[in-house]
């Protein structure tokens, strides 16, 4: 008798020390919209947060299909980190097919200082993917601090207790970048004042961080896909400006630049703008790096 | 009518334009095209036909957090017609559980949903036209969706009520061909009126079960398990009993798509539907129906697409259905047609130099036909040139 009460007394604390511990060494549940958002949270919630991301690193983030695979990504999450100024404007209709109500949604781009906001009306003359400004701040990787700052309070507020947690891995990871900023600064000082063009327009906050000037997009509109007449075009502005290098995100075709290549003999620079966007760019910061070494190396 | 339409559409932009913060989305679909038939003895055999431009007008935003409305409203040939109206519960209902309704194209198969601009061939599928009618199915009811519980991959239950009508091939554009076609009612084929079925209110159920496989980052399936049934209508038959006519669709659908990066992508796609029904005669100088067997009928299509270069596709379709493609619908519909069948092979041609918002397709279609009592008619091939243009925001292509 007696056994069979501390029996079911032990059952019983073992099961209050389940939702216990369910409970207060849960992970939370974020689903981030890229890999680079994706990345930051795995620095800052390591072993206390379960993420995953959207849009893969080799693909254009502008364009994701509807797939009922990310629904279900969506489906627990608690945390929805989005890159915003329109980028993804197929996260909605995910986020309505996951039917989840719980989901608090966190745009990074509210800290940020934001660039090309159109001046007046937005029309689809002027290409229309960019209509709230220019979203691919993640490549200024000062930027990449204030996204860390938003992401961090966001998981402080859902799982106050694992703060210390949180802020201390911030913090490693914030000192990690600036010793790497004061790195890439000094890699990218040569750069500064130099001509480059570039396919689509992702790189305004980079170029305006390390003072390099834009002399043309291979896109003639954000968007839309090169033309000859706009070829032609770039092929007078390479000569004009000395640019003597094209940047393209790795998920265009580089049949246009080749083919401005092989009339100017500028060199064609393909980076990954996202994490596992290429074999062996699995962080941030190894993708900055890959950029900046590609791009001040072969200026 | 459609002058009330017009100042209903002009009070919208008025709204549209004047509020600035809680705008619904608004996109304007045009299509025009072009038709060339090849088939002997046409008076038009190889001349072109300009059909009249339709126009459809999307609408649709949040109600609130939870819900959503949409309604598209659709010019064609002169007048207008709401295509479709209805409102939709996203969250917050339990069991994850989503409510549609309204009138709206069911999810009786992957292709019905899809307005007709937006799928690359240009005519819709044989089986559709005969089992659907020419508008798709486009029905007044509701729409219960659940997700399920399976853990490694996405699938779904959906469950509706519906009115019936375009089950029973009424409504849509075809009530003014109706209307056509009993002005040219010669005076023997009077009596033929009287032999309708009578209305019934009884709703149509039908339902689907859908599962999505991801088989790579590059490659998605997607299985889908379709059925409904109701009843047609009630028949007076000649024993003086009335009969309920009775229909069961069964369906079976599979989308298969590899896009290994943004400049192509292979799309692989078909759909079978077999349809059971009750079928009543009518016989020569009898003053009600005669019951006769049920039937068992089916048609259906398998297609590929291929897009290219990004701005490029081209296709295949075979198509295959029960029925005379282009028939008049007598009494009991197309789809009691178990003696003659039309088979049909078309191909495609599409351009679309940015993104959605300009789409320019060459088509053809081979109609081959086969009757039951031996009667030889000729294949017919037509040629269609559609330019579709699409104003409005940007949107996320659904798989
Ligand atoms: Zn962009």
């Amino acid at each position: 008798m007696d056994k069979e009460k501390i029996k079911m007394k032990n059952i019983l604390v073992i099961l209050l020390l389940l939702v216990f511990t369910s409970m207060n060494f849960g992970q939370v549940k974020v689903v981030a919209t890229t890999s680079v958002i994706y990345d930051l949270v795995k620095e800052i919630g390591k072993d206390k947060v379960e993420a995953d991301y959207i849009c893969r690193g080799d693909q254009d983030p502008h364009y994701v299909e509807i797939l009922p695979s990310y629904m279900l990504k969506l489906r627990k999450a608690e945390l929805f980190f989005k890159i915003g100024l329109g980028l993804e404007i197929w996260a909605q209709q995910l986020i309505d097919g996951s039917r989840n109500d719980n989901l608090k949604i966190i745009d990074l781009s509210n800290g940020i200082e934001k660039k090309e906001i159109p001046a007046g009306k937005v029309d689809a003359s002027q290409g229309d993917i960019h209509p709230y400004g220019n979203p691919h701040y993640w490549l200024d990787p000062y930027n990449a601090k204030i996204m860390a700052a938003e992401i961090l309070e966001a998981l402080l507020a859902k799982s106050p207790e694992n703060s210390e947690y949180f802020k201390k891995n911030y913090q490693n990871y914030i000192s990690t970048l600036d010793k790497k900023l004061i790195e890439w600064n000094s890699k990218m000082k040569k750069a500064e004042g130099r001509s480059i063009v570039f396919f689509h327009a992702s790189w305004i906050y980079f170029a305006e961080r390390y003072g390099l000037k834009i002399s043309g997009y291979v896109e003639p509109k954000p968007g839309i896909p090169p033309t000859p007449s706009h070829n032609a075009e770039l092929y007078n502005i390479i000569k004009k400006s000395g640019a003597n290098v094209i940047v393209m995100e790795n998920y265009y075709s580089d049949k246009a630049p080749n083919q401005i290549a092989s009339q100017t003999g500028i060199k064609v620079i393909k980076v990954p703008i996202a994490v596992f966007g290429m074999e062996g760019i699995d962080s941030y910061i190894k993708m900055m790096d890959y950029i900046i070494n590609n791009i001040s190396g072969n200026l | 009518m459609s002058k009330q339409t017009a100042v209903f559409l002009l009070l919208l932009f008025n709204i549209n334009f004047a509020q600035s913060n809680v705008n619904p989305d608004i996109s304007l679909i045009g299509t025009f095209n072009t038709t060339t038939n090849f088939n002997e003895g046409s008076p038009y055999k190889g001349k072109i036909n300009f059909e009249d431009p339709s126009l459809e007008m999307f609408i649709n935003g949040y109600l609130n957090p939870y819900a959503k409305a949409s309604a598209n409203i659709a010019y064609h040939e002169g007048s207008f017609a709401a295509e479709e109206i209805y409102f939709e519960i996203l969250r917050g209902l339990p069991l994850d559980m989503q409510l549609k309704g309204g009138k709206h194209l069911l999810g009786f198969g992957k292709i019905n949903t899809v307005h007709g601009h937006a799928w690359p061939f240009t005519e819709r599928p044989l089986a559709h036209r005969i089992y659907f009618g020419e508008e798709g199915l486009n029905d007044i009811g509701f729409n219960l969706s659940f997700i399920l519980p399976t853990e490694n991959f996405f699938s779904s239950f959906d469950i509706g009520l519906y009115k019936g009508d375009s089950f029973r091939g009424i409504g849509g554009h075809e009530h003014g061909q109706e209307e056509i076609h009993e002005d040219e009612i010669h005076e023997g084929e009077e009596a033929h009126e009287e032999f309708e079925l009578n209305e019934t209110n009884s709703p149509v159920i039908s339902a689907r079960l859908g599962a999505f496989f991801g088989l790579s980052d590059y490659s998605n399936l997607e299985i889908g398990l379709n059925g409904a049934a109701g009843t047609l209508g009630k028949a007076g038959l000649d024993n003086g009993l009335i009969k309920n006519v009775n229909f069961i669709y069964g369906g079976i659908d599979f989308k298969y798509k590899y896009k290994p990066d943004t400049y192509k992508s292979l799309t692989i796609q078909t759909e079978a539907l077999l349809n059971h029904r009750d079928i009543i005669n009518e016989l020569e100088g009898a003053e009600h129906f005669v019951l006769g067997d049920a039937i068992n009928t089916y048609g259906g299509f398998i297609f590929f697409d291929y897009q290219f270069n990004k701005v490029f596709s081209f296709g295949l379709k075979y198509d295959f259905t029960y029925g005379i493609i282009g028939s008049e619908r007598g009494i009991n519909s197309l789809a009691n047609d178990a003696g003659n069948k039309t088979s049909g092979i078309s191909g495609w041609f599409g351009y679309y130099p940015v993104e959605e918002t300009l789409a320019i397709r060459i088509g053809a279609e081979r109609l081959m036909f086969d009757y039951e009592d031996g009667t030889i008619r000729d294949d017919e091939t037509m040629f269609k040139m559609q330019m579709i243009f699409s104003l409005g925001p940007h949107k996320a292509h659904p798989f």
